[in-house]
Order: C-alpha cells, then sequence, then structure tokens
C-alpha cells in the first residue's frame, strides 16, 4: 500500500500498522498518553490505571497500575502523562491535589516512586520536560504551577498565575526555558522556568475559561488554544505580543487539542460536552473539519496521536469506557458529503445558481479541485508551505435570468391580467380571451376559447331575432358592469389603464360580432335588466351608506355607461342569470342551418389561425351538422381542462371554469375546483396580482373559496369631526351626528374611494387629496396635521 | 435565452443553498462560513446584499423563506445540530440608511443530537410549520402554534426513518384530497442497499406520520429531493438528485378502492431517468408551475428538463454555472413559453389528453 510506504520512509523502518478499533475499558477515561515507542498506551481515569499494548489487530492489557487493596483518593487520576525520553516513567495528577510520579523498571508490582503533594485542590495537568528527564510541571485548579524536579523530594519552584485556576500546562519545544499555562478567566501566560515571580507575557485568548492549548512540533512559535467558547485559536508567540494567526469556530467547548504531526495545518479537537466527536481541522479552513470521528458514544475525554512523526493513527479516551485508536484513512470528511451546490428557480423563470468554484471553472487557468476526491490532501507527506492550498474552498453565485419575452412568466402575468372573466356574454369573453391569449402567441389556448366559444354559444352570432334579443340583453348589461369593475379596479390603483385598454377593445369587438345585435337594445331589454338588478342593489345598499342612488338603476342610464356609475359590487352574480338563459338549445332548435354555419365558420376562420383552423371548422362543422347539444360536449370540456391543469396551466383551468359557470361546474367534483381555484389563486399572489386574484375569489363558486375574501376586513375609523372611533355601520358618526365621509377638499360627501390620513382623521377623493399634497403637506382639512399617507 | 448575471457572494466558504423568497425578489444564501446572506432585487435587477449575519457555529447546510403572510422570516439549519428561525426587523432607521436589514433570531431547534441537513416550511394552508431532517435519522415537525410569535415551536412529530437524512420536501398541494405529506432522501453511504426515498403521509385518524411509500429503485445516495409545485394536478411529481436525474409521478390510487382510515396508496412511475451530467446531481429545483425542472451536477451545469405533451421528459437547455454557453444546448424549451406549445393544435391536445397521460 502507498501510504503503508509512506509511514515506513517517515518512521525510519519502524513502520506502523494497524486499522480502527477500540477495546472496552472497565472504567470511564480521563487522560491517555503515549508511550514514545508507540506501541503502548496509558490509560488513566478516576477508579482505572492502566496500560495497554497496541498490537496490529487489539489492544491487550499489559499492565494495571491500581495495586492494593484500599482504593486512594491518589489514584483518582486527572490527567497522566508518559515520559517522552523515558519508557519508564510516567506522572500522574490526582483530584485531590497529589501529583504521582511512576517508575515501571521497578521490580515491585507497585510502580509508584514519588509522591507530591503540595497542591490543595485538583491537579488538571502534568507535563515532562521535553528534553530534561527529570523535569516536571504541574497545574492545579488551586491556581499554583509547581515545577518539580525528581531527583529532590519537594517542588523546585511555584508559580502563582493570580488568575483562577490553572486548565494546562505546555512546555514549549521552542525554548529550554519556556511553557505555557491556560486559566479560566481566559488568559494564556507565558513563564520562564527560571523566574517564578512573574510571568513574561500575559494575554487574554478566549471568553471564558481556556481548557487547553498546545505548541506547533515544527513551528516552534506557533500556540493553539482551546476554550470554552468553542474556539480553538492559533497565536504566533515569537512576535512581541502574541498574534491571532487562525481560529477555528467549533461547534462545542474545546477540551483537547493536539497537534497533528507531519502537517503543518491540521489539529485535532474534542470537547467535555455535547460533543462526542474528534475533530481533524485544517486551520487555513476554519468553518469545515477535514476529519471527523465518530465512534464514541460519550465525551471524548483524552487524544493522542500514536507517534510524534505519523499522522495516520490517532488514540483516543472517552467517558463511554472505550479505548480507540482510529485511522484517518477510515474518518469521515464532512467536506467530502457537504453540498457544493445550491439551485433554486425563481419565480420569473430566473435560476439561481451558487456552485464550488473549482466546479464551474473554466479550464483555462484554474487547477481543478475535482481529483482529489479520490486522493485527498492529507495523505501527502509532507505540505510543501510553498505549495498554495488547495484545499480552501469558495462558491460563485449567479444568477441566470430570462431575457424579456423569451420564456420567463410574463405571458402568466399579461394573461392573468388582460383575461376577461365575467360581465359580458360568454361569446364576447371567449373572444376576447382567444384574442388575448393569441397576442401572447399562446395559439393553443387561443384555439381551445374559439372552440369553446362555438361548442357553447357559436350560434349566438346567428342573426335570428330571438338570438338578437337575448343577445342583446347581455350586452346592454353586460358592459355597464363591465364598467363598473373597470372603476372598481381603478380605486385600487392598478391595472386600471390596461383594463381601461381592455373594455375599448371589447366594444370594438361587440360592434364586429354584434353588429346587428348591439343596435338592437330596446327598453324592454333595459327594464327586464333592471328587474333583475334592482334586489341585488338592495342587498348592498348598506355598503354605500344610505345613499340613495337608485336613480342610477333607471332605464334611462343603465345603458349610458356614464363613468360615473357605479354598481354594487355583488352585481356580478347575475352575470349567471343573464347568462343562463341557456342558449344553447334554443339556438339548436332554431335550426343551425348551413348558411349560419358556413356565417359562423367565417367568422371562426377569420379569427383562427390559418394554419390550424381546417380542422378545427371541419369538426365544428359536422358536430353543429349533427345538432349536438353542448351538453354533449361537457364531458370533453371537462377533460380539456383537467388536461390543462395536469399540464402546469392552472390559469386556463380556472379560467374556463369561471366564464363557463354552471356548464361545466357540475361536472367538476368540488374539491378539484377548490384545489384549482387556491393553486391560482396562490400563484397570483406570487406575482402580486392581487386585483386579479381578488377577483378570482369573488367570481369562484366555491364556498371555501369565496370565503377567503370575508377573513379580516374590518377597518377602524375614526370620525374627521370629533377623532373618536366610529362605532356604528355607515358614515354617520354617533357623537356628533354628521357625516364623517366629506371630502377635505370638495367638502362633498365621498362615494367609493375615500382616503384619509391616519393622524387627524381628515381625508376625501383620492385624487383630490392626491392633488392638494402635491401643493402643500399640511392636512387640507386646516387642521395644521401633516398628513402622511402611505 | 438566459442572461447570466454573477454575484459577488463574498461568502468565505462554500454555498450550500440559495433560495427565493415567495415573491421572487429576495434571496437568501447560506455557507459554511456559518453566516446567511440576503439579497435584494433593486429596480434595474441587480442583487443586493442587505442582511449578511453569523447564524450557525457550523456549516449551515440550509436557508429556506416562510410564506409571507408570516413575515420576512428565514429558516436555516447547520452542522451544528441546530436550526434557527430568523425574522427580519423593521425600523431600525440606521440601518435603513445603510440599505441594511436587520435579522434577529426567534428560535433555536436544538432537538437534533446531529448535524441538521435539510429544514423546510410546511405549506402555507397548514398553518406556520417547519420540518427540519437530520444526519441521525430522524425528521422533525414542528409547529409555531401563535403565527404572531415566531419564538414558541411545538415538535409536534418525530419521524424515524432508520437513515442518515440529507433532504426532505413538503407535498406542496393545497387539495383537501391530498394529505400533508413529506418525502425523505437519504445520503447514507453504509454499503447494504437500502431504498434511499421515503415518503411519509400525516393520517387524519392517529394524527401521526406514517410511511406511505418507499421508493425502492433509489438506492444511491440521495442529495436533494423536491416535489413539482401542484397547481390543481391530481397526482405529484417529485424529482430527485441522486447519481443521476429522476422523476417519478404519483398517482393516488382513489381512496375508497383502499381500506379506509389506512396510508393512501399510490401507482408510483418512474416517467424520467437522466444521467447527463455523468456525475452526482447536488440539486433539483422545479419552476414555479412544476412544468420545468433544473438539476445541477458536479460537472458544474444546471440542465433544465421539461415534458411534452406526450410525457416525454428532456433536455430543453444547459446551463454552465460560469454562464458560458455549452455547445449544443437547445433553446426550444425556452423559446416558447407557452405551456402547450408543442401541441400542434387543440384536437390533438384533446387526444393527448386521454391517450397522453396514460402513457407513463
Amino acid at each position: 500500500m502507498e501510504k503503508m510506504s509512506r509511514v515506513t520512509t517517515a518512521l525510519g523502518g519502524s513502520a506502523l500498522t494497524g486499522h480502527t478499533m477500540h477495546c472496552h475499558l472497565d472504567a470511564p477515561a480521563n487522560a491517555i498518553s503515549v508511550c514514545r515507542d508507540a506501541a503502548q498506551v496509558v490509560v488513566a481515569g478516576r477508579s482505572i490505571f492502566k496500560i495497554y499494548a497496541i498490537e496490529e489487530e487489539q489492544f491487550v492489557e499489559k499492565l494495571n497500575l491500581r495495586v492494593g487493596r484500599k482504593p486512594s483518593l491518589n489514584l483518582s487520576c486527572a490527567d497522566v502523562v508518559w515520559h517522552q525520553m523515558d519508557e519508564n516513567l510516567l506522572a500522574t495528577a490526582a483530584t485531590n491535589g497529589v501529583v504521582v510520579t511512576w517508575n515501571l523498571g521497578r521490580p515491585s508490582r507497585n510502580k509508584q516512586d514519588q509522591l507530591f503533594t503540595e497542591h490543595k485542590r485538583t491537579v488538571n495537568k502534568v507535563c515532562f520536560h521535553p528534553s530534561e528527564a527529570h523535569v516536571l510541571l504541574s497545574g492545579s485548579q488551586d491556581g499554583f504551577m509547581k515545577c518539580f524536579d525528581l531527583r529532590k523530594k519537594d517542588s523546585v519552584s511555584t508559580f502563582s498565575g493570580q488568575s483562577e485556576s490553572v486548565r494546562d500546562v505546555q512546555f514549549s519545544i521552542r525554548d529550554y526555558f519556556t511553557f505555557a499555562s491556560t486559566f479560566e478567566n481566559g488568559n494564556v501566560q507565558l513563564w520562564d522556568i527560571r523566574r517564578p515571580d512573574r510571568c513574561e507575557r500575559m494575554f487574554t485568548a478566549h471568553n471564558g475559561p481556556v481548557f487547553c492549548c498546545d505548541w506547533h512540533p515544527d513551528d516552534r512559535g506557533w500556540l493553539a488554544t482551546g476554550g470554552r467558547d468553542k474556539m480553538v485559536k492559533v497565536w504566533d508567540m515569537t512576535t512581541h505580543r502574541a498574534k491571532e494567526m487562525h481560529c477555528v469556530q467549533t461547534i462545542a467547548s474545546v477540551a483537547r487539542v493536539k497537534w497533528r504531526p507531519e502537517c503543518r495545518h491540521h489539529l485535532a479537537t474534542c470537547s467535555m460536552m455535547v460533543d462526542h466527536n474528534i475533530y481533524v481541522w485544517d486551520v487555513r479552513r476554519p468553518f469545515v473539519p477535514a476529519a471527523m470521528f465518530e465512534e464514541h458514544r460519550d465525551v471524548t475525554t483524552g487524544i493522542a496521536w500514536r507517534h510524534p512523526h505519523d499522522p495516520s493513527f490517532l488514540l483516543s479516551g472517552s467517558k463511554d469506557s472505550t479505548l480507540c485508536q482510529h485511522l484517518f484513512r477510515d474518518a469521515s470528511q464532512p467536506v467530502e458529503r457537504a453540498n457544493p451546490e445550491g439551485l433554486c428557480y425563481g419565480l420569473f423563470g430566473d435560476l439561481a445558481f451558487a456552485a464550488k468554484e473549482s466546479l464551474v471553472a473554466t479550464d483555462s487557468g484554474r487547477k481543478p479541485y475535482a481529483g482529489d476526491r479520490r486522493h485527498p490532501i492529507f495523505f501527502k507527506r509532507k505540505l510543501d508551505p510553498a505549495e498554495p492550498f488547495t484545499g480552501l474552498a469558495s462558491s460563485a453565485l449567479s444568477v441566470f435570468e430570462m431575457e424579456p419575452g423569451s420564456g420567463s412568466m410574463s405571458w402568466f402575468v399579461d394573461t392573468a391580467e388582460r383575461y376577461a372573466l365575467a360581465g359580458r356574454p360568454l361569446a364576447e369573453l371567449c373572444d376576447h380571451n382567444a384574442k388575448v391569449a393569441r397576442e401572447l402567441g399562446r395559439n393553443q389556448v387561443a384555439q381551445t376559447w374559439t372552440m369553446l366559444r362555438m361548442i357553447y354559444c357559436s350560434p349566438g352570432v346567428v342573426p335570428t331575432t330571438n338570438l338578437n334579443h337575448s343577445v342583446g340583453k347581455g350586452s346592454s348589461c353586460g358592459l355597464p358592469l363591465m364598467n363598473s369593475f373597470n372603476l372598481k379596479d381603478m380605486s385600487q390603483g392598478l391595472g386600471s389603464e390596461t383594463r381601461l385598454d381592455r373594455s375599448k377593445g371589447d366594444t370594438r369587438s361587440d360592434t364586429v360580432l354584434l353588429d346587428s345585435s348591439a343596435t338592437l337594445i330596446t327598453n324592454e331589454d333595459n327594464e327586464e335588466t333592471e328587474g333583475s338588478d334592482v334586489p341585488a342593489d338592495y342587498l348592498l345598499g348598506d355598503v354605500e351608506g344610505e345613499e340613495e342612488e337608485l336613480y342610477l338603476l333607471d332605464p334611462e342610464h343603465a345603458h349610458t355607461e356614464e363613468p360615473e356609475y357605479v354598481l354594487p359590487q355583488e352585481a356580478f352574480p347575475l352575470r349567471h342569470e343573464i347568462v343562463d338563459t341557456p342558449p344553447g338549445p334554443e339556438h339548436l332548435q332554431d335550426k343551425a342551418e348551413s348558411p349560419h354555419v358556413s356565417g359562423s365558420e367565417a367568422d371562426a376562420a377569420s379569427l383562427a389561425p390559418v394554419d390550424a383552423s381546417f380542422s378545427l371548422i371541419s369538426v365544428s362543422h359536422a358536430l353543429y351538422d349533427s345538432r349536438l347539444p353542448p351538453d354533449f360536449f361537457s364531458a370533453l370540456v371537462c377533460d380539456m381542462l383537467r388536461f390543462y391543469a395536469e399540464q402546469g396551466d392552472v390559469q386556463m383551468a380556472v379560467s374556463v371554469l369561471i366564464v363557463l359557470g354552471e356548464r361545466v361546474r357540475k361536472d367538476i367534483d368540488e374539491q378539484t375546483q377548490e384545489h384549482w381555484y387556491t393553486s391560482y389563486i396562490d400563484l397570483l399572489q406570487r406575482f402580486c396580482l392581487w386585483n386579479v386574484s381578488n377577483q378570482v375569489v369573488k367570481l369562484s363558486t366555491s364556498r371555501a373559496i369565496s370565503c377567503l375574501n370575508q377573513a379580516s376586513t374590518t377597518l377602524h375609523v375614526n370620525c374627521s369631526h370629533c377623532k373618536r372611533p366610529m362605532s356604528s355601520r355607515g358614515w354617520v358618526c354617533d357623537r356628533c351626528h354628521r357625516c364623517a365621509s366629506m371630502c377635505a377638499v370638495c367638502h362633498h360627501v365621498v362615494k367609493g374611494l375615500f382616503v384619509w390620513c391616519q393622524g387627524c382623521s381628515h381625508g376625501g377623493h383620492l385624487q383630490h387629496i392626491m392633488k392638494w399634497l402635491e401643493g402643500s403637506s399640511h392636512c387640507p382639512a386646516g387642521c395644521g396635521h401633516l398628513c402622511e399617507y402611505s | 435565452m438566459f442572461v447570466a448575471r454573477s454575484i459577488a457572494a463574498d461568502h468565505k466558504d462554500l454555498i450550500h443553498d440559495v433560495s427565493f423568497d415567495f415573491h421572487g425578489r429576495r434571496m437568501a444564501t447560506c455557507s459554511s462560513d456559518q453566516s446567511v446572506k440576503v439579497w435584494d432585487k433593486s429596480e434595474n435587477g441587480d442583487w443586493h446584499c442587505t442582511a449578511s449575519w453569523k447564524t450557525h457555529s457550523g456549516s449551515v447546510w440550509r436557508v429556506t423563506w416562510a410564506h409571507p403572510e408570516f413575515g420576512q422570516v428565514l429558516a436555516s439549519c447547520s452542522f451544528d445540530r441546530t436550526a434557527a428561525v430568523w425574522e427580519e426587523i423593521v425600523g431600525e432607521s440606521n440601518d435603513k440608511l445603510r440599505g441594511q436589514s436587520h435579522w434577529v433570531k426567534r428560535t433555536t431547534l436544538v432537538d437534533s443530537r446531529t448535524s441538521v441537513t435539510d429544514v423546510k416550511f410546511a405549506p402555507k394552508h397548514m398553518g406556520l410549520m417547519l420540518a427540519t431532517c437530520s444526519a441521525d435519522g430522524i425528521v422533525r415537525i414542528y409547529e409555531a402554534p401563535d403565527v404572531m410569535n415566531l419564538s414558541q415551536w411545538s415538535l409536534q412529530h418525530e419521524i424515524s426513518c432508520k437513515l442518515s437524512c440529507s433532504c426532505i420536501s413538503w407535498n406542496p398541494s393545497s387539495s383537501r384530497a391530498h394529505s400533508p405529506m413529506i418525502a425523505v432522501g437519504s445520503d447514507d453511504s453504509s454499503p447494504s442497499a437500502m431504498a434511499k426515498v421515503q415518503i411519509f403521509e400525516y393520517n387524519e385518524n392517529t394524527r401521526k406520520y406514517a410511511k406511505a411509500e418507499t421508493l425502492m429503485t433509489v438506492t444511491d445516495a440521495v442529495h436533494d429531493i423536491a416535489f413539482a409545485p401542484n397547481l390543481g394536478r391530481s397526482y405529484h411529481i417529485l424529482a430527485i438528485a441522486t447519481k443521476d436525474v429522476r422523476i417519478f409521478t404519483l398517482k393516488p390510487v382513489r381512496k375508497e378502492l383502499t381500506s379506509s382510515g389506512g396510508p393512501t396508496k399510490f401507482e408510483i412511475h418512474i416517467v424520467a431517468q437522466f444521467d447527463n451530467h455523468n456525475s452526482q446531481v447536488w440539486r433539483v429545483s422545479w419552476n414555479i408551475t412544476g412544468t420545468v425542472l433544473a438539476s445541477s451536477g458536479d460537472d458544474g451545469c444546471v440542465r433544465l428538463w421539461k415534458a411534452n405533451y406526450m410525457d416525454n421528459w428532456k433536455c430543453t437547455g444547459i446551463l454552465k454555472g460560469n454562464g458560458s454557453p455549452v455547445n449544443g444546448s437547445s433553446q426550444q424549451g425556452n423559446s416558447n413559453p407557452s405551456l402547450g406549445s408543442n401541441i400542434p393544435n387543440l384536437q390533438n391536445s384533446l387526444n393527448g389528453s386521454s391517450s397522453g397521460r396514460k402513457h407513463s
């Protein structure tokens, strides 16, 4: 194996082999330390102190150092360290403050060598001098660090950090006399072992306790520290002030940190709570761990690289009473599983795409990163410091936008805004919508509308008197209705222009299609219209207050289409009454003779695009010849609606549903209709087509849909005179008995759209107020208020 | 045709997710650098970063918008084992002047013991609900009982998937005929070839989510999963990003035929499977009408897929990540937006409605 051969060269002949394995301990471990031969590991804990041999396939217990019958607190270890020069020398830190040294060379079963009982509280850390055989350092909860000469009975010197408990002490590898200590208050101190009176240098490294530190084995001025603030920081200690070189943000407080051998920028960390995993970080990529070991089921308490020159074996002990050897090769690599791309389809057909730069890089100039999926950089024996770091990744973010008109959703918006759904006879609606569809280049949809018109009202253009009558009726009352709708929309401020355009266009198409019938609007017709309108108006009278608007329904006015004419909203349901006077059967009885058919044929042919019209017309011709009633088609039409819905064009389904009304509604189950309506309304709202959405809600026959318009419709207003809340319905104030809806500009009662300032309650006609505000920002009522309108 | 607009995202590490809001005027990105950025579209179409803040202490895998009815609300999930809900605060005149908005954390969901890999808001009609999935194989569904109080979320359901989860997708259908449904994908790399996509459905009677279906044919790691927007369709379309792009249809078998109360039975068909990316596919995303699917893979390309009236899915466009065009990208699908434009005339479409849909 390639890797193994590398390991061999690294260690000069004594190859390390092994694989990921673990063994069960009798008790939770608190710390581990490796012998310098890399073949033994010592595990220490509150009630365990054992040496294991690391063999090819397993850990083998070599020695139990807990001897004696009665358990001693001296054996309750918080830390353990194996001397890196003397294979027989170990030191432990006990939770009762005792520092014990052990000599494995002793012939007796009890290997205990020396006992230093100088600390008053738990000793958190012990550390041998890397090159001096007899020097041992300890750091304790009591805030003191002590240096022992193992040839003497007592400590040589005591260092007082004077800043809370000591969590870690580490001899520098670079300077013979220097050691670093970390404290619970977030400080790191640098000491000269010859000068116990005060520290050489001190700086605050973390927020909260600094639990651990580790000197870089090669880069001798680098110190890594880990703290409860979940960070690992790398400091350059060679400069005058400690300089933060890197900062790694981990997900839990950092209990141990160990530089990885032979990998300049790698370090391993484990946490003391919540997180049981061991992470290996590349400090240059501080957000994503390079590797992750997930074997432990409880907090990992001790980590150690097995050999100081082998980056592939990591040993760990844990509170879950296991000792593990991790092979770097077997580590999970979150980087590799992380998604390198983000993609989102926008509303208008635009696409947001973020991808790792190496994936989208053009071949020129940039080195692709894709290759290292199989050969991770971590297995390189030695990283050339001059070589740029390839592991750091960044993403390119771009938005692909549809060029206008080339497939964005503008067709949807246009269609939604321009379709006529109600207020006119079916034939006109169909023709209008077909026209809209054709103008937007949606020929199939246009065909469908034309087709629907043929199926349901084709004979409507046949100029028989009877038919003219009914059509005339429809148009005479349809147009004012349309107008009222326009006005309302205009008042809502949006889309008014297109609507006006549309109504103009409609009138034109009216004259084209109903040239003969349009002139036939008679008084009888209007009387009928009035008769059907009046009850509805009464229903709604209270909306406009108690104003007597009934004069508007006079026959003389009904067909004059004066622009001020405002019909109450619920006039729309009448549409059904009007169009429901079934044109179908009587038309068919009305003998659709061939001349008439040819008339409609010509009509349709002129409307339909040339290429596709022939087959259609021949179909309709055939059908009408055999005099089929529209009911015959309803199954087909329903099928077509479902087809459109399944194709994703719910707009068409809903539009046809509304336009055809009762004709098809009964054939489609309520649930499906409701689904279509909610889907379409949702879509309209996405495009902020609130007016259209509102219209659809209003025109829907499904109870669940139409009640959408009744939610949160309460408006609280103040009387413009007495400034008190209006309690009663209508616009007369209870208290001052004056009409509150007076325009502050023209002093007339406002009918229709009333706009007012929420600060002073004054307001009036929209146009008047807008005009006023152009010249002055003060209230037109003269109250001195600086009015604000949103 | 598409115009690529490159944005200097200035994230310090990989971007893992981008997400448009309901109206398509805002965009959120999240990255391994532990931050989320919000971008607003200006009048001239430029995207401006209006907020950038540190959200987690680990890689942020996903970011998603809530329906605007609930306010300007984002949810994020992270390697740090949490998911968080963020709300934009209006007012802050100082920030306003600088064109920056301010986001505050409303809640942290800490139930997972492992990396939270996906977070998705439920369709609006279900209320303010949130689903997360995590590497330990548990899907959690939270609900904010009071939509005005985003800091209170209660864990409603815990669904165990037995497999490390990588992605979830709610069925967006608003039809009463379709019970709430959630599809879960797994990127579990364990060698045992198990089905990696599971579909869970809410049962009204037991008030629990129960497994409705398992897509047995998907055995490779799944990176992304997406239900198509259901605009009045009677069946569901599910796109899956695995080693290739797959599109499934799920047609509910009529309730009367199945035992009442049990999970809905589905007729599942694979309608498309494309390995054109020649590599892992990382993301799938549907257009707003659920008619065009976009997928992106390790080849750095975005491919667009569209069905014709015969339900045959075809590639209609290829976009290179850096904006350069790719040879052979056909434009026929983009050039004509109308949905049925492939259909020569109505007669065909009517025939198609009976024959085309049965084909699958």
